[in-house]
């Protein structure tokens, strides 16, 4: 359904986005994730044509981007950053315009305007102007915005930013619904977000992709992060590290401090080697202070592929 | 076409939902009554000439201000990127936010039209030159919207836009004052040719010049290009 190639955005001497390729298929849900600044908001604005790359292409249900930018607007619903609205008008009377702007039949665009507005929960508030809303009922209005014309690829930047957990929530289940017959990317900056909503994610960092996989793809990375923390008391002058290093299974071992006698180790291996070692020190007549399974979350295994400095 | 429509609705539903188009309609007729009256009690005849001309003036200063939001503010609110990625075509949103302030600038002459009903009751005013001179207040709303239009899409700030505006527009009116300056016939021909009020000129002595209209509609046209030109160029910075 989405189709990206090589894609690049420079702005001067910046450059935004760099060379990024990758697929959505039909129906599928795809998180966007990456620390501020990482080029989301400007991939995003290339697919929808908002923006010229300065090489690659991408295209929409087989229709490139730049070439064909009409029949590609029709077809995507778009939610940028922040909501766009006009200020002075009304709810009701801003979806109406949407509607005639997106080629919502004339005779349907009264029963759509009311159907996005119980949608997204707004049923009753025609008549607000919309400079007075809250943030959250601003982006509940960008997303009405952004189905009224029913689209096939929905593209939704940072749909939760700014609300209140009960709203986010709210938001959420909203656009799993939509999710349903429909290919959505939707980026943010929050994982537990990808986590609720989306089947894949794509990892985006310094304008490059640094991971683009299912949820339990990225999970088993995190599994080969897997680390376990040994503490041993041994008698001065034996080499521990060596001696752990030496059994069987285990891949890694880094030496991390030692202190009073007590030797601290990292190790990695693919199967627990607790028992292992614990058999090791056992018969080598050490004393076992610690032992523990170390596992880095999503979270830090994001900020594993993104680089820690952030 | 009916992005456009829907665009020329939209814009003047958001000139009278805010005090703009109110404040500027009272200004505009406020000054017009004032040259009215001038006119007539300085020269004593049933004519309009002083106030348009006056008025033409007045439109060079005010319309950039009734102009100015159009794209500055979109830039502002994140509009421009709702307009840009929905199946609009650009001419659409030019011709729709032209046409709107054009409508305004239309419903603005049609509230003097009681000047030329005070002249009719008192005295016998010449129809054909009244007519000729909303001939010329029209095609100089036209082209001052256009420049005003181009004006708003260099800049996200409204007020600076409207400033803009009144830049673009200073050197049709100075143009004629420059001219007589001038030593060389060449250049005191080409700033005569550029300034406004030798084509308006005709028009307020009931002339009907088609190098006048077309002079006009080039201008129009002109910055109506220019403002293209400028909208797309933002999408490549």
């Amino acid at each position: 359904m989405i189709a990206v190639e090589a894609l690049s955005k420079n702005f001067g001497t910046f450059t935004a986005v760099n060379g990024i390729s990758f697929e959505v298929g039909m129906g599928q849900v795809v998180g966007f994730i990456g620390p501020n600044g990482a080029g989301k908001t400007t991939t995003m604005r290339m697919l929808t044509g908002f923006i010229p790359s300065t090489s690659g292409r991408a295209s929409i249900a087989g229709h490139d981007v730049f070439e064909d930018p009409m029949t590609v607007r029709r077809r995507i619903g778009y939610l940028p950053e922040t909501p766009p609205l006009y200020p002075e008008l009304t709810i009701g009377t801003y979806l109406r315009f949407i509607s005639q702007i997106r080629e919502v039949p004339r005779g349907e665009q009264v029963r759509r305007v009311g159907e996005v507005m119980e949608r997204v929960g707004l049923t009753g508030w025609e008549n607000r102007i919309l400079g007075s809303l809250s943030k959250g009922y601003r982006q509940r209005v960008g997303l009405a915005q952004a189905i009224i014309h029913d689209p096939e690829v929905l593209i939704l930047d940072e749909p939760t930013s700014g609300l209140d957990p009960r709203q986010v929530v709210g938001i959420r289940d909203f656009i799993r619904n939509l999710a349903t017959d429909r290919t959505v990317i939707l980026s943010t900056h929050i994982l537990s977000e990808v986590e609720a909503l989306a089947e894949r994610a794509i990892v985006i960092d310094g304008g490059q992709i640094v991971a683009d996989d299912t949820l339990d793809g990225l999970r088993e990375r995190v599994g080969a992060g897997v680390r376990y923390r040994v503490e041993l008391c041994a008698p001065k002058g034996v080499h521990v590290a060596t001696e752990v290093g030496g059994l069987d299974g285990v891949d890694q071992v880094q030496p991390c401090g030692d202190e009073n006698g007590i030797t601290a180790l990292d190790v990695r291996a693919p199967q627990d080697p607790r028992t292992a070692i614990a058999g090791l020190a056992t018969a080598k007549g050490w004393e076992v202070r610690a032992m523990e399974r170390h596992a880095p979350n999503l979270e830090e295994a994001f900020l594993h592929l993104v680089g820690n400095e952030r | 076409m009916n992005a456009a429509w829907a665009i020329f609705r939209k814009e003047l539903r958001v000139y009278f939902v805010s005090p703009l188009a109110t404040v500027f309609l009272a200004t505009f007729l406020f000054l017009a009554g004032l040259f009215f009256y001038m006119g007539v009690a300085m020269s004593g005849e049933a004519s309009l000439r002083i106030m348009m001309g006056n008025l033409s003036i007045a439109l060079m200063f005010l319309l950039p201000m009734l102009t100015m939001r159009h794209f500055a503010e979109e830039e502002r609110n994140g509009t421009l990127e709702l307009m840009m990625t929905a199946p609009v075509p650009l001419w659409a949103l030019l011709f729709g936010k032209w046409a709107a302030s054009f409508a305004l600038c239309v419903l603005l002459l049609i509230g003097t039209l009681l000047f030329p009903a005070i002249l009719a009751y008192y005295g016998d005013p010449d129809w054909g030159v009244v007519a000729t001179s909303y001939m010329g207040l029209t095609l100089c709303c036209m082209a001052f919207v256009s420049a005003g239009l181009f004006a708003s899409s260099l800049t996200d700030e409204p007020v600076a836009a409207g400033i803009l505006g009144v830049l673009v527009l200073l050197p049709f009116w100075l143009a004629g004052t420059m001219a007589e300056m001038v030593e060389a016939d060449w250049l005191r021909e080409l700033l005569r040719a550029l300034s406004m009020m030798t084509h308006v000129d005709g028009f307020s002595k009931g002339v009907i010049d088609s190098a006048d209209i077309v002079w006009f509609l080039l201008v129009t046209i002109g910055f109506l290009f220019l403002t293209w030109r400028s909208v797309e160029s933002r999408r490549w910075r």
